[in-house]
């Protein structure tokens, strides 16, 4: 379709142009100025050229809240998937009983995430929590969830994914509805079994719906930051420490702008690496489907 | 440039104090005082003793009403107080934690009290003031009046060392033996003690070093540092003597205070502030000790100091001047004191509290007042908060809980204290 005049495509993006502008593209250039200098926004601002990248580079701090926030998105984007899609399965039933489950595992979505938080905490306690309490019954040694720091990143993840699953089950539930009943009569009548079923018509049809469901929760993953300041504050050990969160303890609490902004500027980038990744991946699937 | 950068950097902070900025906030209240906006970060009994005192004054006066709020803990408040000065919106008056105090001073954000009537001539206890608390704070304009101030203290559950017919450790090597005979695996720990830069700093102090040396460098103990790190370190993992409590700054406090009380810790170290709460939560007798000393004795002071901010109205820095003056008159300062476990900040509190009987009542408030001779300064170090926080904190609690080399670690930290950042 041709535009009468040149100018309507940029009176339509017009509006959004000037949003992303004022609130993307100039806070991220103040940010990537903001960190070439040492500022903690009270006094001012000395000019460090890249020593805030070097610092972070050469601690070994940006790769390990690299690996820690790329380790969290994978446990999350894969449990959510996985545990979505197999309730979706396991619930598209008929009846009144399935209708309140899938409620119930949804109802875990829109409870705010400080409450989610505050409620594992309590669950969680090593000491006095009910899954302390089930460790004991069934003479399980004590494991400190959320205090040791080879199970707190792993523990927050599995939160995570109790939280954003009943998302993922709804939108695979959509997905299963859209696939014609008539395709899977007719692999029946092939003799293909429930397994070959889901292999070969199920899948293939719900790609493009897993794929919405693995870029909403690797957004979730990426901005996770409630629940790691209100279960770990990024402890134990900086453990939990991923990057919003990082970002947030350098310029709130350690008085480190410039720091803070350079991890912003690396977040950014990463985020642009990952979303090319994410944009060929959905046109070769677009692709695949019209040929 | 830089002002245009900075008023873009801080247009989320604006927008998140809800566009206070925008609109001149009223100076008096419908009675035609003058508004004095206190923000504050004292939570339980330390509240309601600081709303008390509020209440005093204002039975006193008609001219100013102090309005407290309340912004979270020590370090949210810092956290909220630095946005808000950079974003013109702070209130007059305010407290921050003692190794802040050089920094915003740095930053020519705090107002110096001296030239305020009376406020030079009051009886401070001087290692809980800015003149005793920081090496050289005499010497610098008066910036910070101690409201709430503390030093680390051994606290034993009196039953088990009774039981045990064990006194409370004195030097390093009784604390390790006492945390060893006093654990029971699975049910209860000899020590617990928050793993964090005011209960090392302690260690370094009495291993004989210092966080910073003389000429300003972040020596961060040198090998007392590395020394007191191992002990933390041989107690969790040789000894099996020690618990290092989850959780991240108050919420470490918190569970060493709850192990305590609920005997699955025989002695901890805490604050001073937590005296009265703990002896009145405790099912059995608390017995305040000194810290043990290795080649010396030493503690390093915590607690909070009232800051005027600079950049408030002139009116309501008089008026926050007449409120502290009136928050350090002995009657104040022995309440805050008495109820809470905080140290008298004055001489005249300090005696009173003796004259009336207290100390003898109290017998661990007396422990906590013979310690302040152990009290090794702060230094007057602008960039002090931002090492304790970023740097040596998170990798002391790595340090302890993955065992990690204490010199390497101590090391990395000191090369990282040295940048600009």
């Amino acid at each position: 379709m041709r535009p009468r005049s040149p100018v309507h495509p940029w009176l339509m993006l017009g509006p959004s142009l000037v949003a992303w502008t004022l609130f993307v593209f100039v806070p991220l250039g103040l940010a990537a100025y903001e960190s070439l200098f040492a500022w903690d926004m009270l006094t001012e601002p000395v000019y460090v050229g890249g020593a805030n990248y070097s610092a972070i580079a050469e601690s070994g701090e940006l790769g390990r809240i690299l690996g820690r926030t790329l380790g969290f998105s994978v446990l999350v984007v894969s449990g959510s998937m996985a545990l979505g899609l197999g309730l979706a399965l396991l619930l598209d039933r008929p009846g009144r009983l399935f209708a309140f489950v899938r409620g119930a595992i949804f109802s875990a979505y829109v409870v705010s995430w400080v409450a989610v938080a505050l409620l594992w905490v309590l669950l969680l306690d090593p000491d006095r929590g009910v899954a302390a309490a089930l460790l004991r019954v069934f003479g399980l040694p004590r494991v400190g969830f959320l205090t040791d720091p080879h199970a707190a990143l792993v523990t927050l993840a599995a939160v995570t994914i109790w939280k954003i699953t009943g998302y993922a089950m709804v939108v695979f539930l959509a997905g299963l509805r859209s696939v014609p009943q008539s395709l899977h009569e007719a692999a029946s009548l092939d003799g293909a079994g429930p397994l070959a079923r889901f292999r070969w018509v199920t899948w293939p049809l719900l790609k493009p719906t897993a794929a919405f469901v693995a870029t909403t929760s690797l957004i979730v993953s990426f901005q996770a930051f409630d629940v790691v300041r209100i279960m770990t504050g990024g402890g134990p050990a900086r453990a939990t420490t991923l990057f919003v969160y990082a970002i947030y303890e350098q310029v709130f609490m350690n008085l480190s702008v410039g720091r803070a902004s350079a991890l912003a500027v690396v977040y950014f980038l990463v985020l642009c690496v990952l979303a090319a990744a994410q944009l060929r991946a959905w046109r070769s699937q677009t692709v695949g489907r019209r040929t | 440039m830089s002002l245009s950068r900075r008023s873009f950097a801080l247009g989320a902070s604006l927008a998140a104090i809800g566009g206070v900025a925008g609109c001149k906030r009223a100076v008096r209240d419908d009675k035609g005082r003058l508004r004095l906006r206190l923000w504050f970060s004292l939570g339980g009994r330390n509240r309601e003793v600081l709303l008390e005192i509020v209440k005093r004054f204002h039975a006193t006066q008609d001219e100013i009403h102090v309005e407290p709020v309340y912004q979270g803990d020590y370090f949210e408040s810092l956290a909220k107080l630095r946005t808000a000065i950079a974003a013109k919106v702070a209130p007059a008056l305010s407290h921050v934690v003692a190794e802040v105090v050089p920094y915003l001073a740095r930053a020519s954000t705090l107002e110096p009290l001296d030239g305020y009537p009376g406020m030079k001539e009051i009886p401070f206890v001087a290692p809980l003031a800015q003149s005793g608390g920081f090496r050289g704070g005499g010497e610098r304009p008066l910036y910070g009046i101690p409201l709430n101030r503390s030093t680390p203290l051994m606290y034993c559950n009196g039953d088990i060392f009774a039981k045990e017919g064990l006194r409370p450790p004195t030097t390093w090597k009784e604390l390790v033996d006492t945390a060893k005979t006093l654990t029971r695996p699975g049910t209860r720990w000899g020590h617990e003690v928050p793993i964090s830069w005011w209960f090392w700093v302690a260690l370094v102090g009495q291993a004989g070093g210092v966080v910073f040396d003389d000429a300003g460098r972040a020596t961060l103990g040198d090998e007392a540092g590395v020394r007191a790190l191992r002990l933390w370190q041989d107690l969790v993992h040789r000894d099996k003597a020690m618990r290092p409590p989850p959780g991240r700054d108050y919420d470490a406090w918190n569970v060493v205070n709850q192990d305590f009380l609920g005997g699955r810790a025989a002695f901890i170290w805490t604050s001073t502030a937590y005296i009265r709460y703990l002896e009145d939560n405790a099912k059995f007798p608390v017995v305040a000790a000194p810290l043990p000393r290795d080649v010396r004795a030493s503690v390093p002071t915590g607690g909070t100091f009232f800051v005027v901010v600079k950049q408030a109205p002139d009116e309501e820095k008089v008026a926050a001047a007449r409120f502290l003056r009136f928050f350090c008159e002995a009657e104040q300062a022995a309440y805050l004191s008495t109820r809470t476990g905080y140290l008298p900040i004055t001489t005249p509190a300090a005696a009173k509290m003796r004259a009336d009987g207290f100390f003898a009542k109290h017998p661990n408030d007396d422990v906590a007042q013979a310690q302040l001779a152990n009290v090794d300064p702060w230094p007057w170090e602008p960039l002090l908060f931002r090492i304790e926080r970023d740097i040596v904190d998170p990798r002391l609690e790595e340090a302890v809980l993955l065992d990690r080399d204490a010199a390497s670690v101590l090391g990395e930290a000191r090369a990282l204290a040295a940048r600009p950042g």
